[in-house]
Formats: C-alpha cells, sequence, structure tokens
C-alpha cells in the first residue's frame, strides 16, 4: 500500500527550494531533485505531474504562507500606524526567519510563472491591503497617494534595511546589523511622509 | 480531492518529442479507463504519468508498445 509520506514531502519541497535558488529554473530539475531528496523519480512522479507543475505548486505555496504571515495580528480596521507597523513586523519576521522562500519567491516573482502564481495566492491579500487603505485615507492617517507609489514608500525602506541585515554589510562593505532603533527610526520617517 | 496514490502508474520512455506525444495522444485522451495523463519531455527519461482506477502497469506498457514507443516501469 503506497501512503503519502508529509515527511519526505516536505524534504522534497524545501530540497526544490534550495534547488531552485542555486541553480535557477533553467538549471533544475526533476531527477537532480529526486536524488538529492534521496527519493526515486517515480516517487517524485506521485506528487508531481512535471517540473512546471512542481514550481507552480511550490511557488503558490510560498506565496500563501507569505501572505498569510503578512495578515497575521492584522485586521484592515487597524489605524493606520498601527497596521502598517504590523506589515513591518510581519514583514521583517518572514524575510529573517525565511532566506530561501524569499530568494525563491523572488526568483518565480521575476519568471513566466509569476502571473499563475500570483493568482492564487494573493487575491484575499489584495483584497485586505485595499480595504486598510482605503479606510486609511477616509480616516484621514494616510495622504491619497497611488498604490505603486505607497508601496516603494511604505516598504521600500524596510526592505532595502533588511537586504543590508541580510547581507551583513552595507555600504563599501561596511558591517551592519539591524537594530531595533534604526528600524524605528526608518518606520517614524515613513509615518512622515506618508500621513497628512 | 486529492488523487488516491495507488492509482498512478509512472513509466519512462522514449516519446521524446512533439510529434511523437501526438501520436499517442489521442488514444490516452479518449481512453475510457484513464482519467488523466501527462508525460514530461523535459526530463531524461521522458516520463509518462497515468492515472487510472481500473489500469494497471502492464496494460500500458502494452498499449504505448502497440505505438512502438519503449515503456518501462520507472523505480
Amino acid at each position: 500500500m503506497r501512503t503519502r509520506d508529509t515527511n519526505k514531502e516536505e524534504i522534497v519541497k524545501q530540497k526544490a527550494i534550495e534547488m531552485l535558488v542555486k541553480l535557477g529554473i533553467e538549471g533544475f530539475s526533476m531527477n537532480r531533485l529526486a536524488k538529492e531528496s534521496g527519493i526515486s523519480v517515480a516517487t517524485l512522479y506521485i506528487y508531481y505531474s512535471d517540473k512546471d507543475d512542481l514550481i507552480k505548486k511550490i511557488g503558490t505555496e510560498i506565496g500563501q504562507i507569505f501572505f498569510s504571515e503578512m495578515t497575521k495580528d492584522f485586521t484592515p480596521d487597524m489605524s493606520f500606524r498601527e497596521g502598517l507597523l504590523k506589515q513591518w513586523e510581519n514583514r521583517s519576521r518572514f524575510v529573517i526567519q525565511n532566506p530561501d522562500k524569499v530568494a525563491c519567491w523572488d526568483l518565480l516573482g521575476h519568471s513566466t510563472y509569476r502571473d499563475s502564481i500570483l493568482d492564487e495566492s494573493l487575491l484575499e491579500f489584495k483584497t485586505t491591503m485595499g480595504t486598510f487603505m482605503n479606510t486609511a485615507v477616509e480616516r484621514k492617517e494616510l495622504i491619497p497617494i497611488n498604490k505603486e507609489v505607497f508601496w516603494s514608500i511604505a516598504y521600500g525602506p524596510l526592505y532595502t534595511l533588511l537586504r543590508f541585515e541580510n547581507e551583513g554589510k552595507s555600504f563599501g562593505g561596511k558591517p551592519f546589523k539591524l537594530t531595533k532603533e534604526a528600524t524605528d527610526e526608518a518606520f517614524e520617517l515613513v509615518i512622515k511622509a506618508l500621513t497628512p | 480531492m486529492e488523487t488516491d496514490l495507488q492509482n498512478i502508474l509512472i513509466f519512462a520512455t522514449d516519446i521524446k518529442t512533439e510529434s511523437e506525444k501526438q501520436q499517442i495522444s489521442n488514444c490516452l485522451d479518449t481512453h475510457l479507463e484513464i482519467s488523466k495523463w501527462t508525460i514530461d519531455q523535459e526530463d531524461i527519461d521522458c516520463v509518462l504519468r497515468i492515472e487510472s482506477d481500473t489500469l494497471n502497469e502492464e496494460q500500458i506498457i502494452q498499449l504505448i508498445s502497440e505505438y512502438h514507443f519503449t515503456c518501462t516501469t520507472l523505480e
């Protein structure tokens, strides 16, 4: 009797993410994944019909985890300051704890898989964040602003700091460790820029 | 609903090109006992994956051989 081994499935997913980040989409192969995961090629094909199917499923799952982490303890009726702070906390935690998933998400987000992955995982999150922004504008806690500019100002500074943190260094190789003080300072400047 | 793992059959084949795939497509598409099938031609083994409640490995191998392709159980 063949049974679904969830532990093995998790190993396969983790290995697939690592291999995608290391080898890129072109260099990734089902054969090699099976070998590195210590399972037979046939077993791998029981779970996934082909490379395309595997990449889409893995990407969609990362997206779902990412967006569910983003909405942890977050509700769209929070005050703008409180809600954005929660977004910063959730995003920082996810990026710091899941460097491989984030790198894989970036890779797939810039590939032809982008649309199929985003369609599956993004819809609910988009609605939540849309409500959050509209409510904040109505309450006069946020200036009316288009989405792209909002995103750049609201999260750009955070992701830049997280990149320095991830690399362990900033300009000219200067060692860098992201402190609460630096994060708070950047957050206050973002609030200043976005509130009326 | 999740597919029952018992009903998935996996084979290595030499069906390498799109035109070779076309030769078996019609037969597999219309086969009443095959609910779903795919072939991964990017893979070195050109892995054929069949979902069927009733067919067994020998029957699939027999079916594919009729089109003069090699088809072996993939372990």
